[in-house]
């Protein structure tokens, strides 16, 4: 028993991260129908970035822990954001009347290319974060979980539920979902797609960064492949919860790390992902549109 | 293959022939080695090291009258890139290649090499099946994993321990040795209490440590690599879970302690060939201060070390059989080379290609994040 809550709470923590960065590939999958490939690499960036800062400015020393921390989380989120914005007017924009192959094609090469321009800058060599959290647990129902853990837990989901209600209640957000819908309706409505877009392309990144950061920090160890892993499982966790959904993005993620957790511990831990990637076909057996998704006629 | 294509592969050769007959008047040897990739560190050390070593050659004259030009290829620390390599380096004239560090990668690209009549001497691949296939021209400086299994065997029926943990990744190498240790430790009657793998490159391995502990282990062997076992320590302390581990020669690599802490990282012991700081010979010596002197710091990993050697018995070869050819490289390294001066200690082949004598030390993190040699 207490081998299953330990079990349960390291597969939310996870699963958390895995949502944070799936809502990126959901957010822009949603507008675009495109598969950002490029989304693992800005969560990368966002660790690095994260490094330098945290090593240039020692914000941590001048504003106090937690301000410190919080000053960097905006400039990293901020940072990865025009990032993004770049990646979109550099590789998508000029392809976004192509066929969809193309800008594919064009996401592939600009992972490939924002990852190998990150291992010519810090090096092909593991980084490591300074030592700056307290490392101090908690006992909860008899458990020792580490503060830090719950900390990435409660950061993931409230900015989960930040961007929920930004998309559900707010005009701009009310632009992103009809834009999603139906990108010339929604121009005939007078919107702005360009800008919707624009926008995807800097809330989805921003997000990502914030992980990678989250990530430093509580693992401590960052390297330059390490967008691909993180990137996998998050794009698995935006499909099982319905690509383009974007309270899908949070369920599918927790839900991933959950099950990936539950199996290593029950069945074999050799064959993780094996039984993450066997429950995503089960579900898209049941369900091809993702646990949220919903059946949508082709259009025709 | 079809016709045209070998055609086409036999024109490629003939004029890859033509030019290096031109240009004959240097001997190529090739270094195949992770350059970028999850092993880039280690790549890029091998490289640094046979480059140096090559320098050195032709600041002496390079061989047999000739300068020694080094060929890279990244293999990526991938076995397709690696094939991709491999056949890149049979077409520009290589007499020998130096490398590469995964055992599985080495593998796909060892019978391409041996096709073509290219003699390979890897410096990091310690997989038992590499050697035992017959192949003529495949050798290599680094030991063998059925040899660091008995020592890894050893190391935990003298810590007494009572219920064993094993843990690999998967890999072709770090699953071979945990399957040696495990056919040892089965065959002594000792109680494995776990065996089961990581998946490598992930951060989190709090589900892992979790079973693990569950299992309740007294001592865990780790068989995979250094930036795994590194999360793998510092998740471990944070968990506040005291049991002791030990490691494969993988693991031997200074940002370990980097990625664990020091205070994570105290008391880890692994298994590994000598470290560069440990290597006492006189030529080992000078050879380390040349290099800090050359990249202003010491060689931190012994596989680039091991690539050096490869290229140094591979130089030895050249001018001890008088001629730049791998038959003639072949035969002086089986037959002639003796107990060589090598860096890590003397080097000898056997027929399958293998390094001979005792290889294995064992090391221990110490306090202050160093790693300590053990009587």
């Amino acid at each position: 028993m207490e081998e299953l809550v330990q079990q349960l709470v390291n597969g939310l923590a996870v699963g958390s991260i895995y949502a944070l960065i799936a809502l990126g590939y959901t957010m822009v999958y949603g507008v675009l129908r495109l598969i950002n490939f490029a989304h693992g690499d800005l969560f990368t960036y966002g660790a690095y970035l994260g490094l330098t800062l945290l090593g240039s400015f020692a914000l941590q020393d001048r504003l106090g822990l937690a301000a410190g921390l919080l000053v960097l989380a905006v400039m990293v989120m901020g940072l990865v954001a025009v990032l993004g914005a770049l990646l979109e007017r550099a590789a998508y924009r000029p392809l976004r009347s192509s066929p969809r192959l193309s800008a594919v094609v064009s996401a592939l090469g600009a992972s490939i290319f924002l990852q190998n321009a990150l291992m010519l800058i810090y090096g092909a060599r593991y980084q490591v974060y300074p030592d700056i959290l307290p490392q101090t647990s908690v006992e909860i129902l008899g458990l020792e979980i580490p503060v830090l853990r719950l900390a990435v837990f409660g950061v993931s989901i409230t900015m989960m539920a930040v961007l929920f209600l930004f998309v559900q209640k707010t005009r701009v957000g009310t632009a992103i979902r009809a834009a999603a819908i139906d990108q010339d309706a929604a121009r005939l409505m007078g919107i702005d797609v360009n800008r919707v877009v624009l926008l995807v392309f800097v809330i989805g990144p921003a997000l990502g960064g914030a992980a990678g950061l989250l990530v430093g920090l509580y693992y401590g160890q960052i390297s330059f492949t390490m967008g691909w892993v993180y990137g996998m499982k998050a794009f698995t966790a935006a499909i099982l919860g319905g690509i383009g959904n974007i309270p899908g993005a949070m369920v599918g993620g927790l839900l991933l790390g959950v099950v990936e957790a539950l199996g290593a511990a029950y069945l074999s831990h050799s064959w993780k992902d094996g039984i993450a990637f066997f429950v995503l076909i089960l579900v898209l057996i049941v369900r091809p549109s993702g646990l949220l998704g919903e059946r949508v006629a082709e259009k025709v | 293959m079809n016709r045209m294509t070998r055609t086409l592969a036999a024109l490629g050769l003939a004029l890859a022939t033509v030019g290096s007959a031109r240009a004959a008047d240097t001997v190529k040897v090739g270094l195949m080695a992770p350059i970028t990739g999850p092993w880039a560190s280690e790549g890029q050390e091998m490289k640094r090291n046979v480059e140096l070593l090559a320098a050195e050659q032709n600041a002496k004259g390079g061989l047999l009258g000739k300068q020694v030009e080094v060929i890279v290829e990244d293999d990526g620390g991938d076995p397709r890139t690696a094939s991709l390599a491999a056949q890149r380096l049979t077409t520009k004239g290589v007499v020998a290649v130096i490398g590469t560090y995964g055992s599985a990668v080495t593998e796909a690209s060892q019978a391409i090499f041996d096709e073509a009549d290219i003699v390979q001497v890897a410096n990091g691949s310690t997989a038992v099946r590499l050697t035992e296939k017959g192949l003529k021209h495949f050798f290599r400086t680094c030991p063998r994993d059925d040899e660091q299994g008995r020592v890894a065997a050893a190391v935990i029926q003298k810590a007494g321990a009572k219920r064993i943990a094993l843990l690999h990744d998967n890999s072709a190498y770090s699953k071979g040795l945990a399957d040696e240790i495990h056919a040892i430790l089965k065959a002594a009657k000792a109680n494995v209490v776990f065996f089961d793998a990581l998946t490598p490159k992930e951060q989190d391995y709090s589900t892992i440590l979790t079973k693990l502990k569950t299992a309740g282990p007294d001592i865990v062997f780790f068989t995979g690599y250094y930036p795994e076992a590194g999360l793998l320590l510092k998740q471990k302390r944070q968990m506040g879970w005291k049991v002791p581990f030990v490691g494969g020669d993988a693991i031997n690599n200074p940002d370990l302690v980097k990625i664990a802490g020091k205070e994570a990282a105290a008391g880890f012991r692994f298994l590994s060939p000598p470290v560069p700081k440990d290597l006492d010979t006189p030529e080992a010596k000078a050879y380390v201060a040349a290099y800090q002197k050359k990249f202003g710091e010491a060689p931190s990993s012994i596989y680039g070390v091991l690539a050096g050697d490869g290229f140094r018995v591979v130089a030895k070869a050249i001018e001890g059989g008088g001629s730049a050819t791998a038959p003639a490289i072949r035969t002086y390294l089986t037959t002639q080379l003796k107990d060589f001066p090598g860096f890590t200690g003397k080097i000898s082949f056997n027929g399958k290609g293998d390094r001979v004598g005792e290889l294995y030390r064992v090391y221990q993190v110490d306090a202050a994040g160093g790693f300590v040699l053990q009587p």
